[in-house]
């Protein structure tokens, strides 16, 4: 055997010097060629001898490099001195240095631990960001802790949020002490005419002038709204939005000039900014009815005083929003007392208007964020358990690596490095690791929140001013320094805890004792549980949400298209004689019926007063007869339809006969109820033929249709009426269309058609009204998505926890599973006892998992919709997704154990 | 059995301290230093390519030793280590300090007497 040449051939170019290295060859030749000549004296056969000799040059490229390294004077050492007294600042600043070569040579190791740490601290920083934004940010009011709602109540409908009539307006603001402002406000639909182009819809609020004193509106230009501008005769006059300034008018002066607002001359008094309708819309969405355009991206533009009289708005009417500032020092429940006594007089004093009307009193703060509130934290708890799972994840790793390193703790410590020293080591490694992540987490939380802010509703507050910034950062670089404190004490105490001697003696401790092993097993177990409980809540949602797509909303959305229709009372006036009636606009809905019937594929067209996602209003009633029993009833919802409305949504006829031209005479005045009003009502007797009351008069019932849930999919479908829209006209219409063809196509012809009949009328809302229905679930399917894809991370992360924990136990039993084997035990065995762990891991997790995704399922229930937290069929499929992960990460360590040679095994040691 | 327990770091103490004592009466070749170690530990302590040559070079390196190739008449021609005046000191040193920390470890741990 020429030893020479083996060596030459397996180690060349070891220093760059080749005389140098040609010596380092013939040396090594030597080494072999008398460890070979050794074992034949000693008897062994020429290919055990070989084998000897040849083993010691097996792992080449390490003796090449670590050759390399001790044959060349090194303007460093690895390890920093471990002397007592060095400048702190050099010292951190080699520990730093130090720590990033020591990354740089594990680069699997480093990326692995960077990225799943990233994601971990990416999603957090994202999901702050927005509770942050949208939740903690203070509140654009002046002393928001002070902005009260006050609400009217109905004892006898159950109603909490109402808006309050006119008189009790004027009622409260005169006799309140608590309150030391209140003002009134309600929407309004303004039709405005620019100096160019076509008429647009813009949303309104009429206001009394406290408004935007009591919000602290300030005008960018002109002057604020007076008293005197509420006077009921006063000149018109209106504030604008900075944003209708600019778009529609460029932004010249426009202070003292006039605009049209439905057909009414208004003087522009000022311009206030584009944030003061801040609120406005989760106010109203919070109301229990209270017009409003129901539309969450409404943006108020105009603002004109609201001139109220109680002539105008009587008592028996619920038009106005209440909004006041608590007195200095005054409690929310000292105010809900005194307005209580205040109502509780005014009901003594009105009884035939007020009976059973109370009022609650409510921090504007909580109307607004009350409802958002939920959903947020939930994620922001399902993203904490991410973030859990990452560092369980990572920590995996660093066991896995500090046991390795748990030698050089020893030795240094040993050798009279302070315990702080080594901590500090430790940290810095931990730190550079950490802060790495941190950049790619800023990264990751950028595009997270630029799809958050994609498909998030449109309703919740400040969504559009979500972005990363300062404080996100400081989270997430908070995290991130917690974590490298945490991970950094973990070997120094390992070290510790470790006797010395037997750590020097011992490979078993240093690759990874019992304790380390156990610790990585609890880990596992931690993110599987942690893994069962967001799968389970995503799963739970999903089914909500499926069970919300596909619950009958009673009406037919397919091939139906939607348009929403403004007609001004100045050309098309109602008149109250007692009952609205409006030859103009009974002639132009008879004319648009006509005309889009006509239209090429239109199979059915109806008009409403509201569509059928619009929840409209709602007012008392009684059964004729029956009034007694009607003190504690519900109200009932008004729906104003023309006849052919059920024909084109599908409503079916349960009983009797649907409306037609019959029951538009106010002498008939015939309407037709809704099953839920049947049922709940009249639970034995035919309703067909009886008579209910409300607005004053009785109605006839002619028959019985299907129930509409136009409260959204997700509430039981409400009590309605429906009584036809010519006898009730209303200034806002809603255009259905069923059609064979395209909608779009339809969408054009049926504006057109609206053009041809009037010119200036405005035309929105114009979509399909399966949109119409999507758009209402938008808030579930956000948090069902963003749940959904924390769930699939959270596999992701448990599947690599597992799969990472098994690997590393083969790895360390490699030698015991090679003795096995070569003792004769088959495959199978070793297949099993690997499995057997992955599986009791796995199943120790999944109940401790189990538990808690049940006990915390509670915090579920109001966000779930036909579904319970405890859904079997759901937790069956989480059992199932789990499992079938879970066997996949265990079968690939397992099948490495499995092809084990022992004889490289056993060589290894 | 022979357990290699000795890692980089540990070599930087106590392996150091092994290959000087050895050199210190006489030169040595590196596999007379291997399997002297491994003899005189009873097989405790054992060498291989990978951690007994460049931990040698390291030592040459640093002049602690020095090596030389020496031709015998019917023998192969190899690289003999030996200690240096500045080795000498350092082995001096090591000893010292050894003594004490195990003298330590005996007094915290009776590892003496185990």
């Amino acid at each position: 055997m020429q030893w020479h040449d083996y060596v030459r051939e397996r180690l060349s170019d070891i220093t760059g010097d080749a005389a140098r290295d040609e010596e380092i060859v013939e040396e090594l030749a030597q080494h072999l060629a008398q460890r070979y000549d050794e074992a034949r004296q000693a008897g062994a056969p020429h290919e055990r001898a070989l084998a000897m000799a040849t083993g010691e040059l097996r792992e080449r490229a390490q003796i090449a490099r670590l050759i390399r390294e001790a044959d060349r004077p090194r303007p460093h050492r690895p390890m920093p001195p471990a002397s007592r007294r060095v400048n702190m600042l050099s010292d951190l600043w080699l520990d730093v240095r130090y720590a990033g070569r020591l990354l740089r040579r594990t680069p699997g190791f480093t990326a692995a631990a960077v990225l799943t740490l990233a994601l971990g601290i990416g999603v957090t920083m994202a999901i702050f960001n927005v509770i942050d934004t949208v939740l903690l940010r203070t509140v654009p009011y002046p002393e928001s802790q002070r902005l009260v709602m006050l609400w009217e109540t109905d004892r006898a409908s159950g109603t909490e949020r109402e808006p309050a009539s006119f008189p009790d307006f004027i009622d409260f603001k005169a006799r309140s002490r608590t309150l030391d402002r209140i003002g009134a406000f309600m929407p309004v639909d303004a039709n405005l005419q620019p100096d160019q182009g076509d008429p647009m819809r813009v949303a309104g609020l009429a206001v009394t002038p406290e408004i935007p004193d009591i919000l602290g509106i300030r005008t960018i230009v002109g002057r604020a709204m007076s008293a005197a501008d509420d006077q009921p005769q006063a000149p018109a006059t209106a504030l604008i939005s900075q944003r209708l300034w600019r778009t529609a008018y460029g932004g010249r002066d426009l202070v003292g000039r006039t605009i049209r607002i439905n057909d009414r001359v208004r003087t522009v008094i000022g311009v206030v900014p584009a944030n003061a309708d801040f609120g406005v819309v989760q106010i109203l969405a919070a109301a229990d009815y209270g017009g409003g355009t129901g539309d969450p991206r409404m943006q108020v533009d105009v603002w004109i005083p609201l001139q109220g009289d109680s002539k105008r708005f009587p008592r028996t009417t619920h038009p106005t929003l209440l909004a006041g500032r608590l007195a200095p020092g005054v409690v929310v429940s000292a105010a809900q007392d005194e307005l209580a006594k205040i109502a509780a007089d005014l009901e003594e004093q009105y009884r035939a208007d007020n009976d059973k009307r109370g009022v609650s009193i409510q921090l504007v703060r909580d109307v607004v964020f009350g409802p958002v509130e939920p959903p947020l934290l939930l994620l922001m708890a399902a993203v904490a358990l991410i973030l859990l799972m990452a560092c369980a994840n990572v920590a995996n790793l660093l066991l896995t690596r500090s046991t390795r390193r748990l030698r050089e703790v020893a030795v240094r410590s040993a050798l009279g490095a302070e315990t702080m020293r080594l901590v500090r080591q430790f940290v810095a490694e931990n730190v550079v690791l950490a802060m790495s992540a941190v950049g790619v987490a800023f990264v990751l939380a950028f595009g997270v929140l630029r799809t958050l802010v994609a498909i998030a509703p449109a309703d919740i507050p400040r969504i559009a001013a979500i972005g990363l910034d300062m404080r996100s950062l400081l989270v997430g670089v908070g995290c991130a320094g917690v974590i490298a404190l945490l991970f950094s004490l973990v070997p120094v105490a390992q070290a510790r805890w470790t006797a010395l001697p037997s750590l020097l003696k011992s490979e078993e401790r240093v690759t990874g004792g019992v304790d380390a092993r156990r610790l990585r097993s609890v880990l596992v177990i931690a993110e599987v549980a942690l893994a069962v409980v967001l799968v389970t809540g995503a799963g739970l949602l999903i089914k909500s949400f499926w069970q919300l797509r596909t619950t009958d909303p009673g009406f037919q959305v397919a091939s139906t298209l939607k348009l929403q229709l403004q007609l001004p009372q100045s050309r098309y006036p109602i008149q109250a004689n007692p009952m609205p009636t409006s030859a103009a606009i009974e002639r132009f809905n008879r004319e648009l019926l006509q005309r889009v019937a006509s239209l090429p594929g239109v199979q059915k067209t109806a008009l409403a007063a509201n569509h059928p996602l619009d929840r409209g209003f709602a007012s008392s009633f009684i059964v004729v007869g029956r009034e007694a029993e009607g003190a504690n009833w519900p109200e009932i919802s008004i729906r104003r339809v023309s006849p052919d409305y059920f024909a084109a949504l599908g409503v079916p006829l349960v009983r009797g006969r649907l409306l037609d031209d019959r029951d538009r005479l106010m002498s008939s005045r015939g309407v037709v109820i809704n099953r839920a009003v049947m049922d709940r009502f009249f639970p034995s007797a035919d309703p067909v033929g009886h008579q209910i009351g409300f607005w004053g008069m009785p109605w006839t019932i002619v028959g019985v249709v299907g129930t509409e849930r136009f409260q959204g999919i997700a509430k039981d479908p409400p009590i309605a009426v429906y009584l036809p829209l010519d006898l009730v006209p209303s200034n806002v219409e809603s255009v259905l269309v069923r059609t064979a063809g395209d909608l779009s196509t339809l969408a054009s012809a049926v504006r057109a058609v609206v053009r041809e009949l009037d010119p200036a009328m405005v035309v929105y809302g114009v979509e399909p009204l399966e949109e119409t229905l999507a758009e209402s679930l938008i808030e579930q399917r956000f948090l069902m998505t963003l749940l959904a894809a924390l769930a699939a991370l959270a596999l992701a992360l448990a599947a690599v926890g597992i799969h990472g924990v098994l690997t590393c136990n083969v790895a360390q039993q490699r030698r015991e599973i090679g003795v096995r084997m070569a003792l004769g035990a088959d495959g199978h065995r070793v297949l099993r006892g690997v499995v057997a762990q992955g599986v009791r891991l796995t199943g120790v997790g999944l109940i401790v998992g189990f538990a808690a995704a049940i006990a915390m399922g509670r915090f579920l229930t109001g966000l779930l919709f036909g579904v319970t937290p405890t859904d079997v069929p759901t937790l069956v499929a989480v059992i199932a997704v789990l499992g079938a992960v879970a066997a996949f990460s265990i079968w690939l360590p397992a099948r490495r154990a499995v092809r084990v040679d022992p004889l490289v095994a056993l060589r290894q040691e | 059995m022979a357990v290699n327990v000795f890692s980089r770091e540990v070599k930087k103490g106590s392996a150091e301290l092994m290959i000087l004592a050895l050199l210190e009466g006489r030169s040595r070749h590196g596999y007379e230093i291997g399997k002297q170690i491994e003899a005189r530990s009873n097989g405790a302590i054992s060498f291989q390519i990978a951690s007994l040559y460049p931990m040698l070079y390291r030592l040459e390196r640093r002049g602690w030793i020095e090596g030389r190739w020496v031709e015998k008449s019917g023998e192969r021609r190899r690289r003999f280590y030996r200690l240096t005046a500045e080795g000498r000191q350092v082995l001096k040193r090591q000893r010292s300090f050894w003594n004490e920390f195990v003298e330590a470890l005996d007094r915290v741990a009776g590892i003496r007497h185990a």
